[in-house]
């Protein structure tokens, strides 16, 4: 009889070594755009909110991303909760009258801030009830829980499921969904079959340069402002509309975030896509393109730089930011026309007549020839845009074709 | 004048190809930005011109030869329409829903999708390039989408001589043998594509005149794509159920179970009051009965979801005067009487009056209504079925009449404005 339980104790030793077996994985490095917008956002202390299916390994991110910033996670499902765990439990003392009634925060809150640092992670929050939501308004955006004020080291991750999934789902308030920097979270297929395979992905996460960091704010502040100036109705915009119900829209609260954003994104040279996902993502798709695209155009080459130096300008290679840079180039000449700058204007259009496509030069050679002035002579470098007139020539008699057969 | 290149092993005709993209941004200037941000590949594998999902054009040299320049530039600005318009990732999401695997059904993807755009790209300055697919050729109807368009497409007689027909991976999302893939030169990052979609979107909606309709309703739809409704009425039904006063809430009525195990602490308990929904349904006679059958339903599966009983729904039909309410006990056992002119206002008191009160009220109707001056006691949901022409249609007859749009109280859900296909 002693005989059957080392028996039985050694099959739950095998079993361990088998589990051991599975869990052995390696990491590989992977440039994942997903997790470096996550980082940004946690490094710029915002709070956010991942969107996405369950069971696409949210949790298993987190995990990682804690673990790379060296901070301790700290698990709490939303939903399992009760609205007391968030506003404080109202604990009834000896004389209420004269000494009050505190409200005594639950106990991963009190860890929590005896450690003074940490990755809190609210997990299922749009299933849980309103009460609930109303209760986290105040834990996201004032950090208290209770009479416990979460330190500066504590940041706040949350994490939903769309509306189409869940099936039993709250949705998201208009206040407390404008807290947030809403990041869409997918799997990605090759990723999923590496990892399970057994070499998951391990991203480098961004780092802030130290030397960028004044020139980050500025940039920041000239992108935002440089936007809100020419459209003051980006402002303020609350959902009116069903499907923009619990997302991301723009205010002032979200603008000031976009800012924070824009500078850490800059500080850390992320590619723009992830700050594409970071923009959108906070003030919602109209606004954050309409952002992105005032931010591709600050990063055209100024005119007068491509007019004092035709030689070494460079122009864009994508053909409509090309057409841009050209225009910008007639148009910087008609405001102050002169001989130098028309010569010089002729030079461009000439070098990107060389180096690209040439039916964008057709528009701006036009506009810069009806410039010319009775004194000016024709540049010996128009004979080399000749082809441009013919090319333009041609699409004139293919317009008057197409009339011809309709 | 045109310079004569040989099509056979020569080399692309770069001029000819570049005077059709100024032809076709001239025809067509809010698709500028679109045209001149593709990359042109010159290629000999392609049949003729082919874009993948990264902006990029690959051009078959004999292709150019043989077109002339006012087709070539309806084909730029066919293959641009692909891109603009996401067809591979639709492609790959109806791949996903219905399950198509074959080659053969993204052939039917790309001609659907040819079919979607080549209904109202050409014409107005700008010709269709010889052998475009139209959906007449394939007795299919003008002005639907590519999700639409695929179901009527099958192989067969109408089809034989379209097996030719190729407009690469970003008309239909499976890679071909050219393809550059994403890591290749000159490709657009999933932001810059994002960005060249919303300039052109941007003007359209700055410059609505100039525009043909289907272009118009891409560009409301860009980033803004409809949502099936039943998604949209379900959340905010249930928003509407779940507010204080109707649902599950917190309540201090009674102690929580936890209260026992926190000696000297007040916790307020989770009580579920079951929701009761009282909807008027618009019987005039401008709402199908199919229309109103499948929304009830939904209602009533919704109600269901949140915890609702089936008897908690009752039903009331309104045309100028209320009917009786009843509950909603069988689907099929609901009386539909009415068909004159609407005033949902005596439904709305009506309902308001029964007993015991409704929490929420849902009203289906077309929205050709008076509605109540004054914000109801309670939350209130509007399923509004579009009717575009009607409104215009009813004014005409009696110049008079304005129909009210759905007051701001109401939430305000478009039911069957979109097939859930995208």
């Amino acid at each position: 009889m002693p005989m059957t339980a080392p028996a039985s104790a050694s099959q739950l030793d095998v079993a361990a070594d088998l589990l051991a077996l599975l869990r052995d994985s390696t990491t590989e490095p992977r440039p994942d755009s997903q997790l470096e917008a996550l980082t940004l956002a946690v490094a710029a202390d915002l709070p956010v909110l991942l969107w996405g299916e369950p069971g696409i390994g949210k949790t298993a991110t987190l995990t990682q991303l804690a673990a790379a910033l060296d901070l301790p996670l700290t698990t709490v499902i939303a939903s399992v909760h009760e609205p007391s765990d968030f506003s404080g439990l109202p604990v009834v003392g000896d004389d209420p009258a004269t000494q009050g009634v505190p409200m005594a925060p639950p106990d991963w809150a009190v860890r929590l801030v005896r450690a003074g640092r940490g990755l809190l992670f609210l997990d299922e929050l749009s299933t849980a009830p309103p009460a609930v939501q109303a209760a986290l308004l105040r834990l996201v955006l004032e950090r208290r829980i209770g009479a416990l004020r979460l330190p500066p080291g504590v940041r706040i991750v949350a994490a939903a499921n769309p509306r189409s999934s869940a099936a039993d789902g709250w949705e998201l308030s208009p206040p407390l969904a404008n807290r947030f920097v809403h990041l869409q979270w997918t799997h990605d297929h090759e990723t999923v079959v590496r990892g399970l395979g057994g070499t998951w992905p391990r991203a480098t996460l961004p780092r802030l340069d130290p030397r960028k960091l004044r020139e980050a704010v500025d940039f920041a502040r000239r992108a935002v402002c440089g936007l809100l100036a020419a459209r003051p109705t980006l402002v303020h915009r609350l959902p009116t509309n069903e499907t923009g119900r619990g997302g991301p829209w723009p205010s002032p609260r979200s603008w000031d975030m976009t800012l924070s954003l824009i500078a850490f994104a800059t500080a850390a040279g992320s590619a723009r896509d992830v700050l594409s996902s970071l923009v959108r993502g906070t003030v919602g798709d109209g606004p954050g393109l309409e952002l992105l695209a005032s931010l591709d155009r600050l990063d055209l080459p100024d005119p007068e730089d491509v007019l004092a130096d035709p030689a070494g300008a460079v122009l864009p290679e994508r053909g409509d930011l090309r057409q841009a840079v050209l225009d910008g180039v007639v148009a910087a000449v008609r405001a102050r026309p002169d001989r130098a700058r028309w010569d010089s204007a002729w030079a461009v259009l000439v070098r990107a007549l060389e180096t690209g496509a040439p039916d964008l030069v057709v528009v701006p050679a036009t506009t810069l020839a009806s410039l010319r002035q009775q004194d000016w002579d024709v540049p010996a470098a128009i004979d080399r845009l000749a082809g441009t007139v013919a090319l333009s020539r041609r699409a004139d008699r293919a317009a008057v074709a197409s009339k011809a057969r309709r | 004048m045109s310079t004569k290149t040989p099509g056979e092993g020569g080399h692309l005709d770069r001029d000819k190809l570049f005077a059709a993209r100024l032809h076709a941004a001239r025809a067509r200037p809010y698709l500028a930005t679109a045209l001149f941000a593709l990359h042109t590949v010159e290629s000999k594998q392609v049949p003729t011109m082919a874009v993948d999902r990264h902006w990029r054009c690959y051009v078959s040299p004999a292709f150019v030869d043989r077109m002339p320049v006012e087709e070539l530039a309806g084909v730029w600005v066919h293959e641009v329409s692909h891109l603009l318009r996401d067809h591979h990732g639709r492609g790959d999401r109806v791949a996903r829903e219905r399950g198509l695997t074959g080659v053969g059904d993204r052939l039917r993807m790309n001609i659907a999708a040819d079919c979607e755009i080549n209904d109202d790209v050409y014409g107005d300055g700008l010709v269709a390039p010889k052998g475009a697919v139209r959906p007449w050729r394939l007795r299919l109807p003008e002005g639907q989408l590519m999700e639409e368009y695929l179901s009527g497409i099958s192989f067969g007689p109408l089809t034989l001589d379209l097996a030719w027909l190729d407009c690469g991976s970003g008309a239909d999302g499976l890679e071909r043998e050219w393809d550059l893939g994403p890591d290749g030169a000159d490709s657009l990052s999933e932001q810059e594509r994002d960005a060249v979609r919303f300039r052109v979107a941007q003007g359209i909606k700055a410059h609505p005149g100039d525009t043909p309709q289907g272009w118009r309703r891409w560009a409301e739809e860009a980033f803004h794509p409809p949502q099936p409704w039943r998604d949209l009425l379900g959340a905010a039904l249930r928003s509407a159920v779940s507010g204080s006063g109707a649902g599950d809430d917190y309540s201090y009525g009674r102690p929580s179970r936890r209260s026992a195990g926190v000696p000297g602490a007040v916790l307020p308990s989770l009580r579920r009051r079951p929701p009761r929904v009282c909807v008027i349904i618009d019987t005039s006679g401008s709402v199908s009965d199919g229309e109103l059958g499948s929304a009830l339903l939904e209602v009533a599966a919704i109600s269901h979801a949140v915890g609702g009983r089936r008897d908690l729904v009752n039903v009331l039909s309104c045309d100028a005067a209320a009917g009786v309410v009843r509950p909603l006990c069988r689907a099929e056992g609901i009386p539909l009487v009415g068909g004159g002119g609407t005033d949902l206002r005596t439904g709305f008191e009506k309902a308001l009056r029964s007993r015991p009160r409704p929490d929420v009220v849902v009203a289906l109707t077309d929205g050709q209504t008076p509605w109540p001056s004054a914000r109801p006691s309670c939350r209130t949901v509007i399923g509004l079925f579009p009717r575009p022409g009607r409104s215009r249609a009813r004014r005409e007859n009696n110049p008079e009449y304005v129909p009210d749009s759905p007051p701001a109280w109401a939430r305000v859900v478009e039911i069957g404005s979109a097939n859930g296909a995208r």
